[in-house]
């Protein structure tokens, strides 16, 4: 029996499987392969942007906690911050006393990351009620200041004429302005 | 001379069956390589997006550094701050507390607080006022106790009082109570 195909039909056929052949190979060795790669990147990158989404909770986790922080101890930080002005002190502690001398502020060693610095009084107080007054308006004021011994009360007259060192803090970046 | 009484075809390299396989593998082939064209732009911002998203946690790791250390030292102001409010106040009571110590009929005329002790300057009407009244309550706040006295013209007595806290004493205090808590911590559990 004999087949009796075409030349036609012989060059399409061999054209089809040209063709075939074509689609086949570029689909096994460069499209699997890439598809495979674009499915580990994938995965990468949702790993990666599950991990990223827990640092970005995190920090915004650690930024609520410093602005709590910041916000209820807002009088401590503003107090460490502010540079001690002898005049304002005066200015602001003068009710407590019948006089009040400040000497000129003195370095001590600094204490971690704050500096200190010493401030000697002078002062007449009518009663020591009146000091205590004052200590209770030193917890509360503009700046950070430690009484220091020694404190000498001594009488003189109708008053009560005292001297103590007072101890201001404050941060370092603020005392090296 | 026509040997034929149609008309001649014309032939053309396209047949429709060619143009059929040609648009057939056409299509295809522009599917496969728009798919392949698509993973490859797919792939390249993948790449950037990861090359984001290590830059931005980077970023976020020196923030997230930068807000411990905030939060650190403002522990550290506060605990500071605490420390001093509460030794001011300790000081206000100490101060009222000495005060309250003096009987009337003693007048002091001079006080020195010092870190370890205390010396009082004052004026009482005879020894045994000083010693029940005054001596006695200071004895049992410091460990030692000297006291100087020097007669007036109006018969009273001017006394010096000179009271000391050790130091020692009181940390070898503190660390055997320390140690009675713990033991009885232990006990408890």
């Amino acid at each position: 029996m004999k087949i009796n195909i075409s030349r036609q039909n012989i060059y399409l056929l061999s054209l089809s499987i040209f063709l075939l052949l074509f689609v086949l190979v570029f689909s096994f060795s460069v499209l699997i392969p890439k598809g495979k790669e674009y499915r580990v990147q994938r995965t990468a990158l949702h790993k990666d942007t599950v991990e990223f989404r827990r640092y970005e909770e995190f920090a915004n986790s650690t930024l609520d906690k410093l602005k709590e922080l910041q916000s209820e101890n807002a009088h401590i930080i503003t107090a460490f911050d502010k540079p001690f002005n002898p005049d304002r002190f005066q200015k602001q502690h003068s009710p407590y006393f019948t006089s009040l001398k400040l000497s000129q502020k003195k370095p001590l060693a600094d204490e971690d990351e704050f500096s200190v610095y010493e401030v000697n009084t002078t002062s007449s107080i009518n009663s020591p009620k009146s000091f205590y007054d004052f200590l209770d308006a030193l917890n509360k004021g503009d700046w950070i200041i430690g009484i220091n011994f020694p404190i000498n009360f001594k009488r003189d007259h109708e008053l009560i004429s005292s001297s103590f060192t007072m101890r201001v803090y404050n941060t370092k970046k603020i005392s090296a302005e | 001379m026509k040997y034929s009484y149609i008309r001649p075809r014309k032939k053309s390299i396209l047949t429709s069956e060619l143009q059929l396989l040609f648009s057939f593998f056409s299509i295809t082939i522009l599917m496969l390589f728009l798919t392949y064209f698509f993973l490859v732009f797919k792939d390249y911002r993948f790449e950037q997006n990861t090359n984001e998203i290590i830059e931005k946690k980077a970023n976020l790791e020196i923030e997230i550094q930068q807000m411990k250390k905030q939060i650190t030292f403002i522990e550290k102001e506060v605990l500071l701050a605490e420390r001093i409010t509460t030794k001011n106040t300790i000081l206000k009571d100490s101060i009222s507390n000495l005060f309250d110590l003096v009987p009337q009929r003693i007048t002091l005329s001079q006080a020195k607080l010092l870190k370890n002790g205390l010396i009082l300057y004052g004026i009482t009407p005879n020894k045994d006022v000083y010693n029940f009244m005054l001596q006695a309550p200071l004895r049992s706040i410091f460990h030692r106790t000297y006291s100087s006295f020097f007669p007036t013209e109006n018969g009273w007595l001017r006394f010096v009082s000179t009271n000391y806290i050790d130091e020692d004493e009181m940390s070898l205090k503190a660390s055997n109570e320390d140690k009675k808590h713990q033991e009885e911590q232990v006990d408890e559990d």
